[in-house]
């Protein structure tokens, strides 16, 4: 046979009684085939076992959230705001609801006409610009999408008139002068006559009683005055005619 | 004009005549990768496979499930493309399974972008059947079709070009679940992590019986039941399954 002619060493001098048999099942399946019981044993106890953390995961804290790297574009669009919240008087925060782009259009036109600019912002950018300046107490207000109208001016009778017609944007507050105004507070803001007419209003009032102290005070000596060049006029006349003058100048002393 | 404002409904609209208006938006300006160093192949779409070998073997083999079994030694790493679909186990792909594969990630792919590219070879093996009521006996049957023998960590396509795993993900898990072993779709990136995570655990386990150690020092007589082919798979393969929470 060829084993017994060389071949493999092992095979080389083989007992003819010690035949290898060609039996046995396939070890290779392609089913699932079940292992013996005791490979089944062996592969039990070995196992892998995960090495045990030196402190138990849930005796860590919370992992914290990974910060937001802020991108040189976020910080731009915070610095434009903090400039809109430096330069104007009045603004006004607004909730904006979703309309045509031709009304906004129309809108941010009229409003423009009274030098009031429309702002979109998110309220991701304007939160960390506000909690840190002194509008802090508008924070509450920026929860949903909102949209700033800011004006170097106090037009808040304009703006109020502008926003009557545009039901999708809904006034919620305003910081006028450094004062914060509900809606309200906006309303009867604009109600008061401008500041130019209760300036001059006041400074009528307050220069009322002087003047009439004044006059009340000048009232006798101008009288006398008078009453002295009447007087003079009359003699002046006397001289010329008639006697009976000092009648009318003794009754005005008596006065 | 402004009257009509209230009796409009809400409608956002927009398209050509539509007014729009500049808004303030937040955008990442995050660097897009790099796609410098890819050439593309000159057919980026997949190549047919040819159903029967050009030379037909006139030889009908034996089975040899063993082609099926362990670990892959081809074709375990990537060589052009970035993402691929990785066998979990051993199997034999036949010709309609390269179709399946070549027309869904074709209709799939984005041809300008990306390029998808074989690794394993057209069916080669062949497999033999008896024909339909025959009798048994009477020796081997004639040749039926013809198979191609994947081993478990072996690369069936690779897809690359100017794209990311989150777009080639989709169609190449839905290619992998119709294979005949388990499959996952892998990119160049996890692919590794894979594997440092399988070098990690091996270093790792707590266990101090391991699989080798047993079977090497023949502890209680345990090579009795086990096969030599065991010394080098460690216990880690069964058969053409690949058990991959065994270190």
């Amino acid at each position: 046979m060829a084993a017994l002619s060389g071949g493999v060493p092992w095979r080389r001098g083989w007992l003819p009684a010690l035949q290898l048999v060609r039996r046995g099942s396939k070890a290779v399946t392609r089913h699932w085939k079940a292992m013996h019981f005791q490979r089944q044993k062996l592969m039990a106890v070995t196992e892998y076992l995960a090495p045990r953390p030196a402190v138990p995961p849930h005796c860590l804290a919370p992992r914290k959230e990974a910060s937001q790297e802020d991108n040189g574009y976020a910080r731009l669009l915070q610095r434009q705001v903090e400039e809109v919240f430096r330069d104007s008087r009045m603004i006004a925060v607004c909730q904006y609801n979703s309309m045509p782009d031709e009304d906004m259009v129309l809108m941010r036109h009229y409003l423009r006409k009274h030098n009031i600019e429309v702002k979109f912002v998110l309220n991701e950018i304007v939160r960390p610009v506000l909690s840190q300046s002194k509008y802090k107490n508008l924070l509450p207000l920026f929860v949903a999408r909102n949209i700033l109208l800011v004006s170097p001016e106090t037009k808040a009778r304009e703006m109020l008139r502008v926003l009557k017609r545009v039901p999708q944007v809904n006034l919620l507050a305003a910081c006028i002068d450094d004062t914060i105004l509900s809606r309200q507070g906006v309303e009867n803001f604009a109600k008061l006559p401008p500041l130019e007419a209760a300036q001059g209003q006041t400074v009528g009032a307050l220069g009322l009683l002087p003047s009439q102290t004044s006059s009340l005070l000048q009232c006798g000596s101008a009288h006398l005055t008078a009453l002295l060049d009447q007087h003079i006029r009359q003699l002046q006349a006397g001289e010329t005619g008639s006697p009976a003058e000092p009648a009318p100048a003794q009754s005005s002393g008596a006065h | 004009m402004w009257r009509w404002w209230r009796s409009r409904p809400l409608l956002a609209r927009g398209g050509p005549g539509a007014v729009t208006v500049p808004r303030a938006g937040l955008k990442k300006y995050v660097l897009p990768p790099d796609y410098s160093g890819i050439t593309f192949p000159e057919r980026t779409k997949l190549k047919f496979m040819d159903k029967v070998p050009a030379v037909p073997k006139v030889r009908r083999e034996p089975r040899q499930l063993r082609d099926i079994r362990g670990p892959s030694r081809q074709a375990t790493h990537f060589t052009q493309g970035q993402y691929g679909i990785l066998a979990l186990g051993g199997g034999y792909l036949h010709w309609g399974h390269f179709e399946m594969i070549r027309l869904t990630i074709g209709r799939s792919m984005d041809p300008k972008n990306m390029f998808a590219i074989w690794r394993v070879p057209a069916p080669y093996k062949p497999v033999t059947r008896k024909s339909l009521g025959h009798r048994m006996g009477g020796g081997k049957g004639p040749i039926d079709h013809y198979v191609t023998a994947v081993k478990s960590g072996c690369l069936v396509v690779e897809v690359g070009g100017r794209c990311e795993f989150g777009e080639v993900k989709p169609f190449l898990t839905q290619v992998a679940r119709k294979l005949p072993f388990p499959a996952i779709p892998v990119s160049r990136d996890s692919l590794q992590q894979m594997q440092q995570e399988e070098e990690e655990r091996r270093l790792n386990n707590q266990n101090p019986w391991t699989f080798e150690r047993v079977i090497t020092a023949n502890m209680l007589g345990m090579r009795k039941y086990l096969s030599p082919y065991d010394l080098h798979l460690k216990g880690r393969y069964w058969g053409k399954f690949f058990l991959k929470h065994r270190v």
